[in-house]
């Protein structure tokens, strides 16, 4: 019982940073109707730039404000330069472009900081508390990471909820005719919510690598658990994206507790497959997965 | 050509036999006449041609997005291992098990695979089954480590190649191959098993695949068993890099582990540190710079062993090839160029041989009723649903089709690494053959092959390029794939088609100016 | 004040609109009424900038606006009301509403809100539901409340009668009228149902196969048994 505990306490952080990765996810989704692959490589790429400002000035807040801004940036170029031009054509192309844009940026990577993992250490202490004559598997680093996932989603809700902005953007997702024939400039919604979306894939880039390593491609595995929770979430889904991405972090934390870590990406999987096969709708949305 | 084939059903498969048997024999006199560097490369682009012809029909008949055929490649290449390891005979049939029947075993796995996960996809669409497939990629690799006993975890399995004719040789084959020679016609290929593979080309093909997260560790390199040490210490790499992930998610218990966490990683870094800096891609671009060098050697080396297939009499060739090869260990490289220049050639050979059945195959699916019926499902399901052809039966079988060409190209890799195991099977090898299709032309069995030798060719190119600009190494060995991503960006933004594509409606263009200009 | 010169729009290959021109004047509505495929649609399609025409003007307070975004458009004052009732059914009765006229201050919004409530009572009581617990005629007025809130001084109006009850659609249309008349706001007004169309404009053009076949006050449209058998079909 203990052990499960533990594992649960262990998995919280991590879920939180995968639902922030699903969130980037079913940002981009509502608001173009492709599914960023190269959503954590851009996440990726922003989470060096934050390592290379914490290098030259000593601040890990500054390095997490300019990986941010660079995600808001690389955000709006990538959907600029590679989405719009090609969401005219086909969809399968928008796909493979995704993936041009991941190979590309992995590759970026590794030409400007090397291929070799680097550490990233957190900010402050990430060793567990201490309570009841035992340490818990829970710290001051997660706790940091549990404050800055809350403050970005119930910003979010309050800028989607709240905001001119917020239902301009809602609208341009949900029907761009409607929103254009009410005033609404729906492009510069859509290039909106890929620079969101760079900004929270950048903060959950940033957060996760202390709780691995950073390479150019270590990033790879976040984005199969993201995507699964997106998807389970019916990836048009807010709210459906932050709770199955914790729950998704719950579950592959249980696992990994209970045998071992190197099982995580099967359990996504296998989580996937099983909501494709079932739900394949997602369980937060009324859309169609189905091909037929 | 199209009336006679319409007068004689046969004609056609006759028409495509005689096609794949002319570029079969075209490409067996190439690999005679190239060196043993070309072979290789003859024989990885081969196996690439193999899986992409999959994705061919995949990807533009059918129209589905996967990036699964490089876990399909992990399925063929795995069950090659285990049958050719772990079985003497045939079960059932009890006949003496060979390469073939590891082969006609890792297609079948290909095949059940192939339906089961076809089976889910046929229900979905687009960025679904891409991320889906995504998944299988990241996933399926990870079984290794499920069944260490059986599947060799992290490590993977080193496999026996059954190098030249004459069947399977399972246990110690030093002796045999030595044996075989004697008696090997000079038409087949002598196979100096003994000798050290090309250890710069190795590193090359590693570099190739992981990019610089190469590092070999030095120690073990005193072994003496030098072709099968090699490999295992690209093992030993794998093995770091993969290190690295179950680290990653040893970290994400992170708190619970509390103060080794800090300890760990940076253990790792300064290990890694120290064996980048010993640097193999050093060696490597001595190697490759140095041409005067490798002429020599290839000259020696080449004409020793030329006389000796000539004379056409000795079979202890062995002792002579060596003798290049300690030369080179005293000039500092750690193995002769042309030592394993018989294995190149039996790589190209059996590649080309498996690429060329598998693009009969596919000719024949695709230029007969089948073709037809995946291109009308992708074209408009719901037309093809209404007269009669059932969508999911149709994207099924196109996975059916590429997850048996992915788990033969599978087997094929397998033999030329003489190796299965995770780190030879990653995302980045389903993302290559992604690449590899889009550039080339998604629609046509020829954009395969083009693709296929693009994924060849640019490394080499840009190593080239490098040489002479003096690039560092995590630029010559990132570049390719950089020039990969945005060039898959601006094909599907310029020229969906690819390459052939491009050059179809360039052509047309053309056609169509000449037509207009000469008509009054 | 909308004024149509000479306007062709091709329709894919189809030549949707042939040379078409009217004037649609402020304080009345004008019908245009015509069977299925006359290209009613295209034209309203058109003059809010969702097509592109192939040739010919739209001039909206005597400035050419042909050509321009549909955003812009309804900055103009041009708003149009589109087939099928298009609602955002994800989001709440208020929310469409806001999203009419963003561009716009404050208070003219408040103004505005204010208006459409007093309007569309139904719509006032339902403000915090989503707009898919609303019925076929309330999404309709919900629909036209949208377009109100961009402070039109034209409104397009494409087949607000579709899969409604005619009482309602009667309720709907007179208010439109009313609307007109009482704030100078110029109508146009496409519909499939000819009569109740005509029963309400001043003024009814007859569309067949993208030609303007007649043009004239609506009650001589209306009274024309000729014209009524030959495109109208009733």
């Amino acid at each position: 019982m203990i052990d499960f505990i533990d594992y649960l306490l262990g998995g919280i952080s991590s879920g939180a940073i995968i639902a922030l990765m699903a969130l980037a996810l079913v940002l981009v989704w509502r608001s173009t109707r492709v599914v960023n692959f190269a959503q954590l490589g851009q996440a990726m790429f922003t989470t060096y730039i934050a390592l290379t400002v914490r290098e030259l000035t000593g601040s890990w807040f500054l390095g997490l404000i300019i990986a941010m801004a660079a995600g808001l940036v690389v955000g709006v170029i990538v959907h600029f330069l590679v989405i719009r031009p090609v969401k005219r054509l086909d969809t399968s192309g928008a796909i493979i472009a995704t993936f041009g844009v991941l190979i590309a940026l992995e590759a970026l990577a590794a030409m400007v900081w090397g291929g070799d993992p680097e550490a990233f250490p957190p900010p402050i202490n990430n060793s567990g508390y201490e309570a009841f004559g035992r340490i818990w598997p829970f710290s001051p680093y997660d706790l940091l990471v549990l404050a800055s996932v809350v403050f970005l989603v119930l910003a979010l809700s309050v800028v989607f909820t709240r905001t001119n902005v917020g239902l301009a953007m809602r609208a341009s997702a949900f029907n761009p005719e409607v929103a254009r024939l009410s005033g609404v400039r729906v492009n510069r919604m859509l290039a909106l919510g890929w620079a969101i979306a760079g900004l929270v894939g950048a903060v959950a880039g940033v957060l996760v690598a202390p709780l691995s390593t950073l390479s150019p491609t270590s990033f790879d595995i976040f984005l199969v658990f993201a995507f699964t929770a997106a998807v389970i979430g019916g990836l048009d889904s807010l709210v459906g994206a932050v709770a199955f991405g914790i729950g998704t972090g719950l579950v592959i934390a249980l696992v990994s507790g209970y045998s071992d870590s190197s099982n995580a990406p099967l359990v996504a999987l296998v989580l996937l497959v099983l909501n494709l096969l079932f739900k394949p709708e997602g369980v937060f949305s009324h859309h169609k997965a189905r091909a037929v | 050509m199209e009336a006679l084939v319409q007068r004689f059903p046969g004609a056609r498969l006759g028409v495509n036999a005689v096609t794949a048997l002319v570029i079969w024999g075209l490409l067996t006199w190439v690999n005679q006449v190239i060196e043993p560097l070309m072979s290789y490369y003859l024989a990885t682009a081969a196996m690439y041609a193999t899986a992409m012809f999959g994705m061919t029909i995949l990807l533009g008949l059918s129209g589905q997005v996967s990036l699964g055929n490089g876990a399909l490649m992990a399925v063929g290449g795995y069950i090659f291992a285990l049958t050719s390891m772990n079985w003497q005979t045939v079960p059932i049939l009890g006949t003496p098990w060979n390469a073939v029947w590891s082969m006609v075993f890792a297609g079948f796995g290909g095949v059940v695979f192939g339906a089961a996960i076809g089976g889910i996809a046929a229900r979905l669409r687009g960025p679904y089954l891409a991320g889906l497939t995504l998944g299988i990629a990241v996933g399926v690799p990870a079984i290794a480590n499920r069944f260490p006993e059986l599947l060799g975890g992290e490590n993977g399995l080193m496999l026996q190649v059954p190098y030249p004719a004459g069947g399977y040789t399972s246990g110690d084959t030093s002796d045999e191959a030595v044996d075989d020679g004697g008696e090997v016609p000079l038409d087949e290929e002598p196979v100096y098993e003994e000798l050290p593979d090309d250890f710069g080309d190795f590193d090359e093909e590693f570099t190739d695949e992981f990019g610089d997260e190469l590092d070999s560790d030095p120690g073990d390199l005193s072994d003496e068993d030098l072709l099968t040490e090699d490999d295992l210490l690209s093992e030993d790499d794998f093995l770091s890099d993969d290190d690295f992930l179950t680290d990653e998610d040893f970290t994400t218990e992170d708190g619970f582990e509390a103060g080794i966490d800090e300890e760990i990683p940076e253990e790792d870094l300064l290990s890694e540190d120290d064996f980048l800096s010993d640097d193999d891609f050093l060696t490597d671009e001595d190697f490759t710079t140095e041409d005067g060098f490798e002429a020599d050697i290839d000259s020696d080396a080449g004409a020793d062993l030329d006389a000796g297939l000539d004379g056409g009499s000795e079979a202890s060739e062995g002792a002579d090839i060596t003798d290049p090869a300690a030369d080179l260990d005293l000039a500092g490289v750690d193995a002769g160029v042309d030592a394993g220049f018989a294995i190149e050639q039996w790589q190209a050979s059996m590649a080309i041989a498996v690429a060329c059945v598998v693009g009969f195959i596919a000719l024949n699916l695709v230029r007969g009723r089948q073709g037809r019926v995946w291109q009308a499902v992708r074209d408009d399901p719901i037309a093809a649903a209404v007269s009669g052809i059932s969508p999911a039966g149709s994207k099924i079988s196109a996975f059916v089709v590429s997850s048996l060409f992915a788990a033969l190209a599978g087997a094929v890799f397998a033999q030329i690494l003489t190796y299965v195991g995770p780190g030879a099977f990653t995302l980045g090898l389903s993302l290559s053959l992604l690449v590899g299709i889009v550039l080339g032309g998604r629609n046509s069995f020829i954009g395969a092959i083009i693709g296929a030798v693009i994924l060849v060719w640019l490394p080499e190119f840009v190593l080239d390029v490098s040489a002479d600009r003096g690039w560092q190494n995590q630029i010559t060995n990132n570049a390719p794939n950089f020039i990969y991503g945005l060039l898959v960006v601006l094909v599907v933004l310029a020229a969906p088609g690819g390459i052939v594509g491009g050059i179809q409606s360039l052509a047309g263009r053309l056609r169509g100016q000449a037509k207009s200009s000469s008509s009054p | 004040m909308l004024r149509i010169d000479a306007l062709s729009v091709n329709y894919g290959a189809v030549e949707a609109l042939k040379n078409v021109s009217l004037d649609v004047p402020p304080g009345r509505v004008t019908a245009v009424i015509g069977a299925n495929g006359a290209g009613k649609s295209t034209l309203m399609r058109t003059l809010a900038g969702l097509e592109k025409p192939l040739a010919g003007r739209v001039l909206f307070n005597d400035e050419d606006i042909t050509g321009s975004k549909p955003e812009d458009i309804v900055r103009m004052g041009i708003a149009l009301v589109p087939e099928g009732r298009s609602t955002i059914p994800d989001l709440t009765v208020e929310e469409n509403l806001k999203l009419g006229g963003m561009w716009r201050t404050h208070a003219q919004r408040a103004t505005s809100l204010t208006r459409v409530y007093a309007l569309f009572p139904v719509l006032g009581e339902r403000r915090h539901l989503g707009a898919d617990t609303l019925s076929g005629g309330e999404r309709q007025q919900l629909a036209i409340g949208r377009a109100l809130m961009t402070g039109p001084q034209a409104l397009l109006l494409d087949e607000p009668s579709l899969g409604l009850a005619p009482l309602i659609v009667t309720q709907i249309l007179e208010l439109v009228e009313h609307m007109a008349r009482d704030s100078g706001l110029a109508v146009l007004l496409v519909e499939q149902n000819a009569a109740t169309a005509l029963r309400v404009a001043k003024t009814g053009i007859v569309l067949n196969l993208g030609e303007i076949v007649k043009s004239g006050p609506a009650r001589e449209i209306a009274q024309d048994e000729e014209l009524r058998h030959a495109y109208l079909g009733y």
